[in-house]
């Protein structure tokens, strides 16, 4: 995977919407971004700020209809991934961008075995691995499954969540991908698995150099792990540098409320702060 | 994370597989165990029903289920004959079995059409959508708008009378049930986070349809080929009945059709022994598929599952 162009992916005013009875929603109104190979690149913001379609639109995985693309580019290792054919976008899903999700459970396919699972990942994209046990049985072992070989032949249910987690991002390495995409990786999770989950995460990224792109609403895991944060409100990018910078001087009003609505540890406050969408607006002088 | 490796071993050594839970679930019900249990006998006499046929057919002998014995017609139940013998002498035991063979084989054999057909048919429709699903389920409306028993008498007109006639019939006509529920079943999982953890791993549809989500819904093909197999034999019994369906061959259906017209002289032990053969298999039949259908559940799975 070596690359000798400095950018990985560099996504250049991209524009979704969904076309719905109610009119045009925009997704993702014009966005741009870059990302440096190995690089960790935080993207904020609540629900419905267009976030995730971002995500998984690098790979063109929203469908469509009910989405229409309607215009920027995706240029990832030199390639727009937006005019590659559906064949050629199946070679790069998986093997060069890799998805974690949200919902570990219900990620995982409910009748297969673990064993199963990864040997797909690993066949669908290389063809010249011979003994795919052993290796699922390393990746499996690489995001800290202890008695892997044991645990191969276990159904989805008889996991814990926190496991079903590191099942699934051994399948996304499975192909060493240059970019990892971990949409809400840890939403579902406990706290003390999300803190593992990040962990590993951070491990994995100094490990095997990844770039990895961090779909979150919750400011408190990007700190640690995010060289650039991304501040995304209602289909833009509001704010965009790198991490202390954005966590120490925001600038906008929205990344404002969205940092004073981090409870913190010991402060005296009765009432969580909520981020009022007009207030907002009113700071935007709109 | 923590779990120790005695722990683990212990987990391991114990595989809970979808089936396995379900036939866990499916034994606490005592009546369809039992059932069950008819059903397995039923299979045996079909095994010994087909060896008799072949042996026969093979050292091109009558069989001795054709024997005919003009002395001994319409005779009541004996030590001979246990459930006497039919209009031209022949044992009706031993027809009764050879009954069980031709229910086996049409059931089995418009299965081989009707559960490939639904299926794929409902796994396009559910999956794809769009104008797809709207052609299949045109396709499958103007069906089932007709009366199935009458689709099925002019399928066997063309396709020639007798036991091809109604297996195909049966096959091309009664898959609109399966089509409807697996398309359901798709439109559902096609949703699920899984299918796009697929996708975005890099699997085609088909692979997607085919590979991921059929499993997950394989279920659905065995409870309807349980409660469909009475249906056929039904079917059989009622088209042998009007005279289109099986000849030279003594199925259920043409035994009950040659029994009536005998009933007014009190020989009612053929007529009896050909519904008797029939209720019990097809009782047996659905109260199998209810329960398969109760064990089956994904809901119930889950409650289960997240107890364990």
């Amino acid at each position: 995977m070596e690359n000798t162009n400095q950018t990985l992916l560099d996504v250049r005013d991209l524009r979704i919407s969904f076309f719905t009875d109610e009119g045009e929603v925009r997704a993702v109104d014009g966005i741009s971004f870059s990302m440096k190979p190995g690089e960790t690149l935080a993207v904020v913001g609540e629900s419905g700020s267009g976030k995730s379609v971002t995500a998984m639109a690098l790979t063109r995985l929203v469908p469509s209809p009910p989405a229409r693309y309607l215009g920027g580019e995706i240029i990832f290792k030199g390639r727009d991934t937006l005019k590659l054919s559906p064949e050629e976008l199946r070679r790069v899903r998986g093997a060069q961008i890799s998805y974690i999700f949200q919902e570990p459970s219900t990620s995982l396919n409910p009748v297969f075995q673990i064993r199963s699972q990864i040997a797909e990942a690993i066949e669908l994209h290389r063809r010249d691995v011979k003994d795919v046990d052993a290796e699922a049985e390393r990746l499996l072992t690489l995001v800290g499954i202890r008695d892997a070989r044991l645990r191969m032949g276990d159904y989805p249910h008889q996991l814990s969540g926190g496991m079903q987690q590191r099942v699934m991002i051994a399948m996304a390495l499975a192909c060493n991908p240059s970019l990892l995409v971990a949409d809400e990786p840890t939403t579902a999770l406990d706290v003390t698995i999300q803190a593992q989950i990040m962990e590993l995460l951070k491990e994995l990224k100094q490990k095997l150099g990844m770039a990895i792109m961090l779909i979150t609403h919750n400011f408190s895991i990007v700190a640690d792990i995010a060289d650039n944060i991304a501040v995304m409100f209602r289909g833009k990018i509001v704010e965009y540098g790198p991490t202390q910078r954005v966590l120490h001087e925001p600038q906008h009003p929205y990344t404002k409320a969205l940092l004073e609505c981090i409870p913190r540890l010991g402060a005296h406050k009765h009432r969580l702060k909520t981020i009022n969408h007009a207030e907002i607006e009113a700071a935007l002088g709109r | 994370m923590t779990a120790t490796a005695a722990n683990s071993a212990a987990l391991a050594a114990k595989p809970q597989t979808l089936w396995s839970t379900a036939w866990r679930q499916f034994r606490r019900n005592r009546l369809a165990a039992a059932c069950l249990w008819i059903i397995v006998i039923y299979v045996g006499i079909w095994l010994y029903a087909e060896s008799v046929y072949w042996t026969a057919y093979l050292r091109d002998v009558v069989p001795s289920y054709k024997v005919t014995d003009f002395d001994a017609r319409n005779a009541a139940p004996s030590l001979r004959h246990w459930l006497g013998t039919d209009f031209t002498g022949r044992d009706n035991v031993a027809q009764l079995i050879q009954g069980v063979r031709i229910a086996f084989e049409i059931a089995i054999l418009s299965s081989a059409i009707l559960i490939p057909l639904g299926f794929l048919l409902g796994a396009l429709a559910g999956y794809f959508g769009r104008w797809v699903d709207n052609a299949i389920i045109w396709l499958y409306s103007v069906v089932d708008s007709v009366p199935s028993i009458l689709s099925i008498i002019s399928i066997s007109y063309v396709v020639g009378r007798g036991m091809k006639g109604i297996v195909i019939g049966m096959g091309l006509v009664a898959w609109v049930g399966l089509c409807r529920l697996i398309r359901g079943e798709y439109l559902k999982h096609k949703q699920r986070a899984y299918v796009a953890a697929a996708r975005a791993l890099g699997a085609g549809h088909l692979t997607v349809m085919l590979r991921h989500i059929a499993p997950n819904v394989l279920h659905i093909v065995i409870i309807t080929f349980t409660l469909l197999f009475p249906r056929f034999i039904l079917t059989e019994v009622i088209l042998s009945y009007l005279g289109v369906g099986i000849a030279n061959e003594p199925s259920w259906g043409v035994m009950i059709n040659d029994a009536k017209q005998r009933l007014w002289l009190g020989v009612w032990w053929e007529l009896g022994g050909a519904t008797a053969a029939m209720f019990f298999l097809v009782l047996a039949l659905n109260i199998v598929g209810d329960a398969l259908r109760d064990a089956l559940d994904p809901k119930l799975k889950t409650a289960e599952g997240s107890a364990t």
